[in-house]
């Protein structure tokens, strides 16, 4: 019993994670059909930036703080220099946003060191709570907490804003937005920005949860990211919570079960979904 | 146009000459090794490019046909015997391999959209990644392991030519393919995979044929890379060897198979010399770095590469840039 | 009467293709403008042309005297420009309330009753109020499709084939709805419908092959069963 809520604990925590970094990945795509390969270098840039922040300033606050600021800062400077001069050209986008990813890596390296960074726990949020004889960690529910309140946040933007509005109008038909005198480009670079920002927040989180940072977790979690997206349907917001929650679940508890497996069980799920059902397990619905 | 043609082929082959002759007039190992390891890459770049400049196709797994020829080789010539005829017969092997999961795969895949088909190699890749990591009976995982290579590639000098002859042949080989009637379709399916479609052209076969070539090319590379090393390990599956091949290709000049060989000399001499420059000033060790920014540029500003910029300002008229959407034939040069 | 959009000698090319080659007409206030011609004769494109969707490659685009040819698609809309696309558009998964929603640029009393007047026009829309876009029937997103375009700021109409798919009764309501709206905007309509065509239009624009062949009153055409028989295959 205690082992089952351990591992599910893990796999939602960890699923969150995913979420973050899936949530812009899944709005870019749908909005302007961009698939943003760098995005894992802006959730990677969340992480040093926070630990960077969190040792400047001993304030876990200003840390999150700090990582979503770089995480919009990286996301205007994408938009700008990088998706906007390639816009339409899906060949051109695929590379250009590739190799920006690896700038992005290396510039860590190159800022912050080749070798992987210790991440602190602030202390109000590590230890773990005992009910009866089950453990919980603190920080693990922190992450599902925080979660699931920007799903939350973001939901409610999407469907009781006008930007909102616009945004899941757009993921439908934005051509037909811009024949209404909306100005899709501004939208998109509010989304591009809105989703680098969770992708930092996603590494700024990520950093206490392992323990330490390196440059290539990025790609990793990209990869898991882009899973979550395919499972959940390019464009679905909701899609990509209830994807990445199952790809952190199937995570944790192949880790626990059969560890060999666990990267490939999530890759081959993706396989599976792309080659049989390439619209995502969950329609796309705004 | 004949007589450009001509010239072209004249100017080749004397570059060709001249790296034959090279290591018998040049007393260099450094560079001997150097120009085996730019021989080997241009033959994985000009793989990538049947990809990626003549079919229009981004694919984030090349590294997994590499790494399928570089263990093919190191394994054989590990458990059989170190001799040429394991060697050719481990290559063949590995062509084979490359080829047949290039074509179950391909199949599978290349209906997907280009977003869709790039993820799908990646976490493809990133499969056969793993599957090398825990395999280690065979593989021994990350450590990799050393082996012999034939008696007769003792010499550096010898297996620097047995690359350059692999180099030429491949790249007379691609020459013929991308300017046979299959390579023209390859290049309309890359202007546009709907109007060939509408001619006719079962475009997936097209796309299939040209990632069958691609992977048992790249396999090729892979067992030369392997016996230059007398080494193996993961790292031969790694996403690096892709970003590398993308690099030469993009840098040099898609859509051309000259580019990807001169590509892959401009990063190999100069990860040589920056990884030199390391020495002094740290800096330089992150010389991926400014590959990375030349490489954005270049997907800015020059897409098609250093072959493509030369050739239009030599010709000062608009030619194919394979990254733009503009449309016009290619020469196979 | 005004001239409200005057289309002059516009080409347009789509990838290489070579789809407008010379159309010029013009849309006076208060009138319904419809362009004819065969399948492919490049209507759908001069609507497309018009709101920078397909940007011209030569030739100007006017409307309300300022050109609007280099303008981007949502500055044309914002001069006052609504599109009904041949489709639609409408969003399938956002109500009906929400597909207005996006079209109104704010909400002041001037836009609120215009969605009014619409709404009056087509009561099924109040009926469907809360429902999704893509649930409707082809007839009441052909409305939808109208009156979103009608609440944005459009002192313009451009129309593409409003019976298109639809059963004969209607058409007839969306006709009459058509020479309502008129009272309130002028209208450039696309429609194979000759019957159609030849009621609720003015003035006609005859296109063949990418370029204009001839412009007159609706009246006139009526009675040239050459013209008809040649370009349009009827009479």
């Amino acid at each position: 019993m205690e082992l089952l809520l351990n591992l599910m604990i893990n796999g939602l925590a960890t699923g969150m994670l995913i979420f973050l970094l899936a949530a812009g990945l899944t709005l870019i795509f749908g909005l302007m059909d961009v698939l943003n390969f760098a995005h894992g270098g802006l959730f990677a840039w969340g992480a040093y930036s926070s630990v960077w922040f969190y040792a400047l300033t001993d304030s876990f606050v200003v840390a999150i703080l700090g990582a979503i600021v770089t995480g919009i800062i990286l996301g205007f400077i994408t938009e700008k220099l990088i998706i906007t001069p390639v816009y339409g050209n899906h060949i051109q986008q695929i590379l250009i946003t590739l190799g920006f990813m690896l700038v992005l890596t290396e510039l860590l390296k190159v800022v912050f060191g080749p070798n992987q960074i210790p991440a602190k726990t602030p202390p109000y949020l590590a230890g773990s709570w005992e009910i009866g004889d089950v453990i919980i960690i603190k920080y693990r529910v922190f992450i599902i907490v925080v979660g699931f309140l920007i799903f939350g946040i973001f939901q409610y933007i999407l469907k009781k804003t006008k930007i909102g509005l616009i945004v899941r109008a757009g993921v439908m038909n934005k051509e037909m937005v811009q024949t209404l005198g909306i100005n899709i480009k501004n939208v998109f670079l509010y989304v591009f920005i809105a989703g680098a920002a969770l992708a930092a927040l996603g590494g700024a989180l990520m950093a206490p949860y392992s323990g330490v940072i390196y440059a290539e977790m990025g790609m990793e979690f990209a990869i898991l990211g882009f899973i979550v997206v395919v499972i959940g349907g390019m464009g679905s917001f909701p899609g990509s919570l209830l994807a990445a929650i199952l790809v952190g679940l199937a995570g944790s508890f192949m880790a626990y079960y059969v560890p060999s497996l666990s990267l490939a069980v999530n890759m081959m799920l993706m396989a599976v979904v792309l080659i049989f059902r390439p619209q995502g397990l969950f329609k796309a619905k705004g | 146009m004949t007589s450009k043609y001509q010239w072209n082929n004249i100017f080749l082959t004397l570059i060709a000459i001249v790296l034959f002759i090279f290591p018998f007039v040049a007393d260099s190992r450094t560079w001997t090794i150097l120009l085996t390891q730019i021989f080997i890459f241009s033959i994985l770049a000009m793989s990538y490019d049947i990809l990626l400049g003549y079919t229009g196709i981004v694919s984030f797994g090349h590294a997994m046909f590499f790494g399928m020829g570089a263990y093919t080789t190191a394994v054989m010539l590990d458990r059989m015997e170190p001799t040429i005829g394991v060697f050719v017969l481990s290559i063949a092997t590995g062509m084979l391999l490359a080829g047949a999961v290039s074509f179950i795969v391909g199949l599978m895949t290349l209906r997907l959209k280009s977003h869709f088909f790039a993820m799908l190699t990646l976490a493809v890749s990133g499969l056969f990644l793993v599957l090398a990591e825990k395999w280690r009976t065979l593989t021994s995982g990350n450590d990799g392991f050393t082996f012999r290579a034939p008696e007769f590639f003792k010499d550096r000098m010898v297996f620097y030519l047995v690359t350059l002859v692999c180099l030429v042949v491949v790249y007379l080989l691609l020459r013929r393919f991308v300017q046979s009637p299959m390579g023209h379709v390859l290049v309309a399916v890359r202007e546009n995979e709907q109007r060939t479609k509408s001619l006719g052209f079962k475009t997936l076969h097209y796309k299939v044929i040209a990632s069958v070539v691609a992977g048992v090319v790249a396999s090729l590379a892979g067992s030369l890379y392997a016996v230059s090393l007398r080494f193996v390990n993961t790292s031969v599956l790694t996403m690096d060897i892709t970003l590398d091949a993308l690099l030469m290709t993009i840098i040099g000049g898609v859509g051309t198979l000259i580019g990807p060989i001169i590509g892959a000399g401009v990063i190999e001499l100069s990860q040589h010399y920056l990884s030199g420059l390391a020495k002094e000033y740290p800096i330089f060790e992150r010389w991926i770095i400014f590959f990375g920014i030349v490489y954005i540029l270049a997907v800015i500003f020059f897409p098609s590469g250093i072959v493509g910029t030369v050739r239009q300002a030599l010709h000062k008229r608009k030619k194919p840039a394979v990254l733009e959407k503009s449309s016009s034939g290619t020469e196979g040069l | 009467m005004n001239t409200m959009l005057k289309v002059d000698g516009v080409h347009t090319h789509i990838g290489q293709y070579h789809i407008l080659q010379g159309i010029s007409f013009e849309a006076k206030e208060g009138e319904v403008s419809v362009l004819l011609g065969r399948n492919g004769a490049g209507k759908t494109t001069t609507l497309k042309t018009i709101l920078g969707l397909t940007p011209a490659s030569k030739g100007i685009v006017t409307f309300k005297g300022q050109d609007i040819t280099k303008k981007p698609t949502h500055g044309i809309a914002n001069t006052g420009i609504g599109y009904v696309p041949e489709d639609q558009g409408i969003f399938g998964a956002l109500t009906v309330e929400e597909n207005m929603k996006v079209a109104m640029r704010k909400e002041d009393e001037v836009t609120l009753a215009k969605q009014d007047y619409v709404l009056n026009l087509f009561p099924d829309l109040k009926k469907f109020w809360k429902k999704d876009g893509g649930h409707l029937s082809g007839g009441q997103k052909q409305m939808l499709a109208m009156a979103r375009a009608f609440v944005g700021n459009s002192q313009l109409l451009l129309i593409d084939e409003p019976s298109k798919g639809l059963a004969p009764i209607v058409i007839e309501k969306v006709m009459e709805a058509i020479m309502d709206m008129k009272k309130h905007t002028t209208i450039v309509l696309v429609e194979q419908n000759f019957m159609m065509a030849s009621r609720i239009g003015d003035t006609y624009t005859l296109l063949d092959d990418g370029k204009t062949v001839q412009s007159g009153l609706m009246q006139e055409l009526i009675q040239d069963e050459q013209v008809k028989r040649k370009y349009l295959g009827i009479g």
